[in-house]
């Protein structure tokens, strides 16, 4: 047999050369490769295809017949322009569908962008980010990993060549890293701000630049760098340079420098630095004491290092020390620019954390640009059968199909440049909304930066994508068949492809709707989730010094009042606990476990106050009962994983304080639901070690209670400013992302709804033109309305049944998924599946029969009669 | 004269359509190429040069008849035009007239004095 050449390379060779060059090209080709045929099929393949890339040049390829035509005249620009406006005014209602479709799709999708380039520029601002390291410490505490963003302050990286810096930084909310200010010249009124303590590396390692004074203030062991903001506050207009400050009412230092305001895309937030010399005194503690602490670190390499590297080179002995070592610590090189997004850690391994909300509200962004797209090309295609004429008219004096393409773009490039328009106009005016949606501000403006080339690109893609379809059908049409009236519903583009974009479009919507309500329903199972203790009424105090020296007499005060039920005081917060203690010991523990343990500090009122329950043994007592040892309460988890037959009486370790049990109380959370709960030890301790008081409120006295609470901090505390947080606000915060999320997503639920009512509205509008005629002969045939209604409705509900089918399985998988990443959620809600399935398809028949009952109730006869 | 400028593979190909009289075209050309002047070229490249050289007016073609080892596809026979055959003469003569004027001494190589 005779062997042929490879055909998909002679049909590209017959396609791009030129008419006139073809025959002797490919005669050539072919001698060649039937005479390298003799020795090798596979060398002659390989020649014939060479020799076909080779031929294809300039000279050889093609030229476009029409080559002359194919870029309109600009008078047939300005027709085309002109057509498209009319058309836009003929159909006013139409047009405005289709644009105001476009404009919620576009405004979503520009708002989620910001939110994204947002996000993502966290910690990018610093100079040679790549290069720095964060530096994490995993604990393995019996194979349940710890992760801390804070490593020893002592670590020694001498050893690693790469390692360049080394930057510690100790952050906090409370004490000794908030702290009060007195304004110049109010010396009883009081400015909370929030700082660091860091060594001298700070300013010089992060790019947060100095404006006035020292470049390197932390040098000094009393100097202080305040933000500007600071400055403004406490100084006004004037220099605060050389100002004396005194922190904490004993500690004098002096303001070196001025900084900028920390960007808000900065996981680093200050108003004021001061050296690690000032904690230490405001701690107390001797320097060996202090090298023991746990701080942020941040490593700067000189060079480009991986991470992996890097983590291996910090784990060695050298760095990590045997002491840590022993106590199964491990070091990880986390990149500074991964933090912020991907700062959940489970098992010791990264699972994700902000950025799994970037994905989600990319897809989103996507499949509502998605919509409001196949709505546009569904409208315009379902119009063609109107434009059917004008497009016969065109080709018919002369009109090539690419003129027509073209025309079709333009209009599409028209309507979709416009759109964008009024939804830049739309997301600038919502920015500030957006901002306080998000909960974060969006610093981004629309027009800085990088967002214009995406802007751009967005436009192109989306006009290009809204317009290739019609203006490929429209394109086709027969001249001939289209005047002769003979245009069959198939040449208006295949109905079947409206359909499945249809499909898609209402399979997006169902998702979106379902994934919505699961959201809703695990917030609010997160709100009402009984934690074990109360959380309303309840209002936490931050006590000062003085304050807990007067415990006795504020408590005393505030108790004569009849709002307020009951005050106690631990040195945690229940909400938000932090940290695990391992150094938890009893008899008949393993030698190797490393169970954590939640240990919390607290008064004798206590567990009163916080309505924990006592289901074996005692509550705490006014009076000690055991001097010798330190009485404590634990959870019935902890009874479990101590496993203890008769947990009153026995006695227990923490650290090396000896403890006795006096009572077991219920299970109650200590964190965040995403987290499974500690077994939690309560020990008494004296009121001066507490950092928090609790005020418990009768329900609806929260005026009264409060103003009782002012007064009293104010005459027993006259220099501070109180600082209270109500523990419901408390607990909302903690799950601020989730409610940012939800409330994005019912916004989102709304917009993609909408959309997809908006391609429904059309769709029907036309098909109820369509089969005006059907309809009207069928009720001269005696159908009743309803049957002709069911006339309009059968291939809608064919494709919302598979757009459930599909849209099912998917939203069940994305809930169920997002469910997964909290250790307690609620049941997955199948009555929402239904609800959505239902109530999609009521609308849908709702928008049908509004649409359709024109068609219904008009008189056959006019109908039938007007041609 | 710029315009008119013979270059050196056009030459070359211009001297192997007049050798292959009356049977010069793509294939022929480029194996001639290699078996006279042992130069091994592309097709496309012979391809291109044949149609610039046509271009210029060296050359005509006509298509010739139809062979099965071509898939029964003609081949595009080339054949000298006068100017081709104008051109070809200057080159030649332009040459022989240099090479005559480079002195005997320049052409006189003594072994001693070649060493590299």
């Amino acid at each position: 047999m005779k062997s042929v050449p490879p055909k998909w390379a002679d049909r590209f060779l017959q396609w791009y050369c030129r008419a006139d060059l073809l025959e002797e090209i490919q005669g050539d080709a072919y001698e060649l490769f039937y005479r390298t045929a003799k020795e090798s099929i596979r060398k002659a393949n390989l020649y014939f295809i060479w020799n076909v890339l080779r031929f294809f040049r300039i000279k050889n390829i093609r030229k476009s017949k029409s080559s002359n035509h194919t870029i309109p005249s600009t008078a047939m620009i300005k027709n085309m322009l002109v057509v498209a406006i009319r058309n836009f005014m003929r159909q006013p209602g139409h047009s405005f569908l289709s644009i105001a479709g476009l404009s919620a799709g576009l405004t979503c999708v520009l708002l989620i962008m910001l939110w994204i380039i947002n996000e993502k520029s966290f910690d990018r601002f610093h100079t040679d980010t790549d290069k720095i390291f964060k530096v994490l410490t995993h604990v393995d505490a019996d194979g349940s990993f710890q992760t801390y963003d804070v490593a020893s302050s002592s670590m020694d990286v001498s050893s690693i060549p790469e390692a360049g810096t080394l930057v510690s930084v100790s952050t906090g909310t409370r004490w000794p890293h908030e702290l009060c200010f007195r304004p110049e010249g109010k010396s009883n009124e009081c400015i909370y701000l929030n700082g660091v303590y860091a060594n001298e590396h700070l300013f010089s390692v992060f790019n947060f630049p100095v404006l006035k004074g020292d470049a390197n203030p932390l040098k000094g062991a009393s100097n202080i760098a305040v933000s500007e903001k600071m400055s403004q506050a406490l100084y006004g207009a004037t220099d605060p340079i050389g100002k004396t400050i005194k922190i904490d009412g004993s500690q004098d230092v002096t303001i070196v420098s001025v900084f900028k305001n920390a960007p808000s895309n900065s996981s680093l937030q200050f108003d004021f630095a001061l050296p690690y010399a000032v904690l230490q005194k405001q701690w107390g503690l001797n320097d060996e004491v202090m090298a023991r602490n746990f701080f942020n670190m941040y490593v700067k390499t000189n060079s480009i290092i991986s991470a992996e590297k890097l983590t291996e080179k910090l784990n060695d002995i050298r760095v990590l020390t045997e002491a840590h070592k022993a106590q199964k610590v491990s070091y990880q090189a986390y990149p500074l620019t991964d933090w912020h997004l991907k700062s959940k850690f489970e098992g010791g391994k990264n699972t994700g954390g902000r950025i799994e909300y970037i994905v989600l509200f990319s897809v989103i962004g996507g499949l509502v640009v998605l919509m409001a797209v196949i709505n546009l090309v569904n409208m315009s295609t379902a119009r063609a059968t109107l434009r059917a004429k004008e497009i016969g008219i065109r080709k018919v004096t002369g009109a090539l199909r690419s003129t027509i393409a073209i025309q079709f773009m333009t209009e599409s490039f028209l309507f979709v440049f416009f759109s964008f328009v009024i939804s830049v106009l739309l997301a600038q005016l919502a920015l500030p909304y957006f901002s306080n949606l998000t909960m974060q501000s969006v610093s981004l403006t629309l027009l800085s930066g990088s967002v214009p080339i995406y802007l751009i690109c967005l436009l192109i893609s989306v006009a290009l994508l809204a317009g290739i379809y019609p203006s490929l059908i429209m394109s086709s049409f027969q001249p001939i068949r289209i005047l002769k009236n003979q245009l069959t519903s198939k040449s208006s583009g295949s109905q079947g492809f409206r359909k499945a974009l249809l499909i898609v479009q209402l399979s997006v919507s169902i998702i979106i709707i379902i994934f919505g309500g699961v959201l809703y329903k695990q917030l609010e199972f997160i709100t009402n989730k009984n934690l074990g203790f109360n959380r309303s009424n309840m209002i936490r105090v931050e006590p000062t010094y003085r304050l807990l020296k007067k415990f006795d007499a504020f408590k005393n005060e505030l108790l004569k009042n009849p709002t307020i039920v009951s005050i106690g005081a631990s040195n945690d917060n229940l909400l938000n606990s932090a940290g695990a203690n391992t150094g938890v010991t009893w008899l008949g523990k393993p030698e190797d476990s490393r169970v954590s343990f939640r240990t919390i500090g607290c008064i004798s009122e206590f567990p009163a106050t916080m309505g924990l329950k006592i289901i074996e043994g005692h509550d705490f007592q006014v009076e000690k009962t055991d001097t010798l040892r330190t009485e404590v309460l634990i959870s019935k988890e902890a009874v479990k994983t101590m496993g203890l037959k008769n947990p009153v009486g026995e006695e227990i370790k923490i650290g090396q304080m000896p403890c006795v049990i006096i009572g077991v109380v219920d299970d109650f959370h200590t964190s965040s639901l995403h987290e499974t709960l500690l077994p939690v030890i309560l020990f008494r301790q004296s009121v001066e070690a507490v950092s928090a008081l609790y005020v418990a409120f009768k329900p609806g006295t929260t005026e009264e209670s409060m103003r009782a609470l002012t007064n009293t901090y104010k005459t027993l505390e006259p220099d501070y400013t109180m600082k209270y947080w109500f523990q419901d606000e408390t607990f909302d915060e903690m799950y601020k992302t989730e409610i940012v999320a939800s409330r994005l997503v019912l916004l989102f639920t709304v917009i993609s709804l909408s959309i997809a009512v908006i391609g429904i509205i059309g769709l029907a509008t036309f098909n109820t033109l369509r089969k005006t005629k059907e309809i009207s002969i069928r009720r001269v045939f005696g159908a009743s309305a309803a049957q002709a209604l069911s006339v309009l409705t059968r291939e809608f509900l064919w494709v919302l049944v598979i757009a459930m089918l599909v849209a099912s399985p998917l939203a069940w998988y994305a809930a169920d998924h997002w469910l997964q990443g909290f250790a307690y959620h609620t049941t997955m809600p199948w009555w929402i599946f239904g609800a959505t399935c239902i109530s999609i398809a009521v609308l849908i028949i709702f928008i049908i029969w509004l649409q359709g009952m024109k068609a219904i109730r008009a008189n056959p006869t006019e109908t039938l009669r007007s041609e | 004269m710029k315009g008119n400028y013979l270059g050196e593979l056009e030459e070359l190909v211009l001297l192997h359509v007049g050798i292959l009289y009356p049977e010069a075209y793509g294939v022929a050309v480029m194996d001639e190429i290699e078996k006279q002047a042992g130069r091994s070229l592309n097709i496309s490249a012979v391809h291109s040069v044949l149609t610039r050289l046509e271009d210029k007016g060296y050359l005509k073609s006509k298509m010739g008849d139809p062979t099965e080892e071509r898939g029964g596809r003609r081949k595009r026979i080339f054949l000298l035009t006068a100017a081709g055959k104008r051109a070809l003469e200057e080159a030649n003569e332009l040459r022989n007239q240099l090479y005559s004027q480079i002195p005997k001494m320049a052409l006189q190589f003594s072994p001693v004095v070649v060493r590299c």
